[in-house]
């Protein structure tokens, strides 16, 4: 029967998930102690977890459950969002339980699928559970095969719901990524699969489909008529400190430019929606992602480079061959700057100009829409000489919120135009602080909410567009050294150039 | 910050602009207006929470002060601060005095944040009928507080009666955690309800609104018990099947939630800040029809759908209606 105490109308109690079980494997992790936990408990702070939650670690440590407690309290101390209450914590700490063993371990699958079962009785989850893999991808095989046979991740046998959720990367090319999907969709029904890209559990990400789609200002300027160029930049100013060991065989372009990047684009570019719902969501992205390409021309559209010791941010910083367990000889990207196009009627004729690179002068993503040229001014040439293209920009971190870039008269007697900037700052006209992506995409899942997370078509969609760049680079040359500190190599200010465009300086 | 004595509406709005000027761009997001009529007394708690909640929601705050209606001579003294004491954004305080604090909507009109929604705070007694005063006529929002009445559910029975969509009540506010638990323990599926109390002191109107809710949600009557309070104390469910389901305070942090057959549960339910109440006021800025199905069934006005929906002033004088004083009766 209904719940008669939920109204869609009394929109000041929150949405709050089922009963159920979060269960993380490789709980000692670095993501699950600096993302999971904390969000978690922010989740429980924001009062959005039902009574019956249950928090349950696996992961090979010879612990009982207040060990693992201890280090859960250490890690929502330390990064959760808001402030700590300890009632808060009182609440959580009676659901926090623990199962050691490693994951070829039968014995410890039993028990963990027991333990799911006692908690049906105990805490009334009802069968549900979510599990997280935050563990490295070669693991996969082994942890799903354990749940398959366990009959852990079947609903019909639990009677609830069991959902999984998987970390990026999602393979390594097209034939990986088909090949870890159809396990995971055999395991798990395709539809309790949950691949997260934390990006799109960013507040601005989410606000770029209400910008579109809500208003009636952007949508008839989001086409080839008016929009000249897009810009899609995800920086970083650090370096790949101590990971180098997965860096190493990925690259800027896995790591980044597949997955967050394109995500990005597929956004920005698809059509309206049916509706705002998983499935509307999906087709709209895999649509538009299936009509991007590469140039023909990568020699002159695809850059990578390399970052070479520096100085930023006021410290030196070592090139990326100096980094510990970087190969001396290495030619693995930390920037790639690639252009792509789509072939859609809205989109024909608009470079997209992706790039993403570390070691960059500071730490920043945005997408910029730049503006056609007007026809004609009616001006005189030197009263415009300041004027620029009018420019529409996303930022989605940090200091989210939108930038709209056009021309204003200066004050005084001459007729000088220059560029303005009218800025929403999303820190400055809302209410609540936004929330962590994690903490967002976590009750997603729990919810069984789907909008948010790439299907695996477009994941292998993903794939077809990157594999031809990959065997490219694949195939010869070294990347382009450039400072640390700097915005890219060369390379990449002369792509643009080449195409009579200048990259914006974000 | 300016101070300006015994001053004009026109040199207030002036003063606000230079202050903007001033402070640069730290005061561009102006979500909303939030007016706060507030008795000289109590200025400072009233400033401390409308300053909480404005950190959270980025308005700009009038406060009105009205003093000495019967002064002989009206007078108008401000404040205007930027990024100062109460808060990150801009405001105004006012204190009126005389004839003027009868006509204050003229100095707040032309203060009003441009087109942005207009929410009206009375912290303390609200006027018996809310078009006596104009500054709640031309609000989006209407917040009242009947807990702080002498015989709050007389208060209670007021706000029912003369409701128009948009006017909301701090009590009904205190109750939102309480009903989130009280939803949450109902997602887990459940036979239907046979019975249901809620205890509270006697004259709680959170507790009044709790059981209304209740009431038009499970369309059945609501036992009503009474508890040494403070407010609302606790929630039990008899469920057809047997099972029973109660939600009762256990100190000023925390709530006990036990259910048969299920071990027992403290959820968090703190005794929120008059500040963060305003706040999630200030959260939504649309009528609350869920708020208005609970008053109706509440105070036993019934159903509050057919409200009007606008409201005009009504002209009233303090000083004509209680003890005629020849000497104020020119307005």
């Amino acid at each position: 029967m209904t719940n008669l105490l939920r109204d869609p109308r009394d929109r000041r109690l929150p949405r709050i998930p089922d009963p159920c079980a979060l269960v993380v494997f490789g709980v000692t992790g670095d993501l699950a102690r600096k993302k999971l936990i904390p969000a978690v408990y922010d989740l429980a702070n924001r009062g959005l977890l039902p009574p019956g939650f249950v928090l349950l670690g696996f992961a090979r440590r010879d612990w009982v459950d207040g060990d693992f407690e201890q280090l859960a309290k250490e890690a929502a101390e330390k990064g959760a969002r808001t402030g700590f209450r300890e009632e808060v914590w009182e609440r959580l700490a009676d659901s926090i339980k623990f199962v050691p063993g490693s994951f070829d371990d039968d014995d410890a699958f039993d028990q963990l699928a027991q333990t799911l079962d006692d908690l049906e009785a105990s805490h009334g989850i009802a069968g549900n559970a979510a599990f997280y893999l935050s563990i490295p991808p070669p693991a996969f095989p082994t942890v799903l095969k354990q749940m398959q046979r366990t009959g852990m991740a079947d609903n019909s046998v639990s009677g609830g719901w069991r959902r999984v959720v998987v970390e990026k990367p999602f393979g390594h090319d097209l034939p990986s990524s088909k090949e870890l999907n159809a396990l995971v969709d055999d395991v798990f029904t395709p539809q309790d699969v949950f691949r997260i890209d934390h990006y799109l559990g960013k507040e601005t990400v989410q606000n770029l489909l209400a910008l579109r789609f809500a208003n009636t200002l952007f949508e008839p300027l989001w086409n080839a008529h008016y929009v000249d160029s897009v810009q899609i930049t995800m920086a970083e100013d650090v370096g790949i400190g101590s990971r180098a060991g997965f860096y190493e065989g990925t690259g800027a372009g896995r790591d980044v430019l597949q997955n967050h990047l394109l995500q990005l684009l597929a956004l920005t570019a698809m059509d309206e929606p049916i509706r705002f719902d998983a499935e509307s969501l999906r087709v709209e992205k895999a649509k538009v992602l299936s009509a991007t390409h590469l140039p023909k021309d990568l020699a002159a559209y695809a850059v990578r480079g390399q970052y070479d010791q520096g100085w930023l941010a006021g410290e030196r910083a070592q090139g990326y061959l100096e980094e510990d367990g970087v190969a001396a000889d290495s030619r693995t990207e930390t920037f790639a700057a690639i252009r792509l196009d789509i072939d859609t009627r809205r989109w024909a004729g608009v470079p997209f100009y992706l790039r993403t690179g570390k070691r960059l002068p500071k730490r920043v993503t945005e997408i910029a829409l730049v503006f056609c040229k007007a026809p004609h001014l009616p001006f005189a040439k030197t009263d415009t000489e300041e004027l620029g293209a009018n420019q529409l920009v996303v930022r989605v971190q940090p200091d989210e919120g939108v930038t709209l870039r056009f021309g204003s008269k200066v004050p005084g007697t001459a007729m000088e135009v220059r560029d303005v900037a009218m800025d929403f700052l999303y820190g400055e006209a809302f209410t609540e602080s936004s929330p962590e992506a994690y903490e967002r995409l976590l009750l997603d899942v729990l919810l069984g909410d789907a909008s948010l997370f790439p299907h695996n078509a477009e994941v292998e969609e993903s794939w077809r567009i990157i594999d031809p760049l990959e065997e490219h680079w694949a195939a010869g040359g070294k990347p382009e050294p450039y400072r640390a500190g700097k915005w890219g190599p060369n390379g990449a200010d002369e792509m643009l150039a080449r195409d009579g465009r200048t990259w914006r300086r974000p | 910050m300016t101070t300006l004595w015994d001053t004009t509406g026109t040199a207030v709005v002036k003063a606000l602009s230079a202050e903007r000027r001033s402070a640069g761009s730290v005061a561009s997001g102006l979500a909303l207006t939030l007016v706060v009529v507030v008795d000289e007394k109590r200025v400072g708690e009233a400033e401390q929470a409308a300053t909480r909640a404005a950190a959270q929601h980025p308005c700009r705050l009038l406060i009105v002060v009205r003093r000495r209606p019967d002064a002989p001579e009206p007078r108008l003294d401000a404040e205007v601060l930027i990024g100062g004491r109460l808060g990150p954004g801009e405001a105004v305080v006012m204190r009126m005095y005389g004839r003027l604090a009868l006509h204050a909507e003229s100095v707040v009109l032309p203060l009003l944040a441009p087109d942005a929604p207009v929410v009206t705070w009375w912290f303390g007694d609200p006027p018996d009928l809310i078009g006596h005063d104009p500054l709640g006529v031309f609000a989006d929002r209407r917040i009242t507080d009947a807990g702080q009445a002498e015989d709050s559910l007389a208060a209670l029975l007021q706000r029912g009666q003369d409701y128009v969509p948009g006017d909301t009540d701090l009590s009904w506010t205190r109750t939102t955690l309480w009903r989130g638990l009280c939803a949450s323990a109902f997602d887990t599926p459940s036979e239907p309800v046979a019975h249901v109390h809620v205890s509270g002191a006697p004259g709680s109107p959170s507790r009044a609104l709790m059981a209304g809710w209740l009431k038009s949600r499970f369309d059945q009557d609501i036992e009503l018990v009474d508890s040494e309070g403070p407010g609302l104390t606790g929630v039990g469910f008899d469920l057809q099947d047997g099972v029973q389901i109660s939600l009762n305070r256990r100190d000023p942090r925390t709530a006990v939630l036990t259910r048969t057959g299920q071990s027992e549960r403290v959820m968090p339910l703190p005794r929120r800040e008059l500040g963060d109440l305003l706040a999630e006021e200030l959260r939504r800025l649309d009528a609350d029809e869920t708020y208005a199905d609970a008053l109706g069934a509440a105070t036993g006005v019934g159903s509050l759908d057919d409200a009007p929906t606008t409201r005009s002033h009504v002209w009233q004088d303090p000083a004509a209606a209680a003890d005629p004083d020849p000497a104020l009766t020119v307005s």
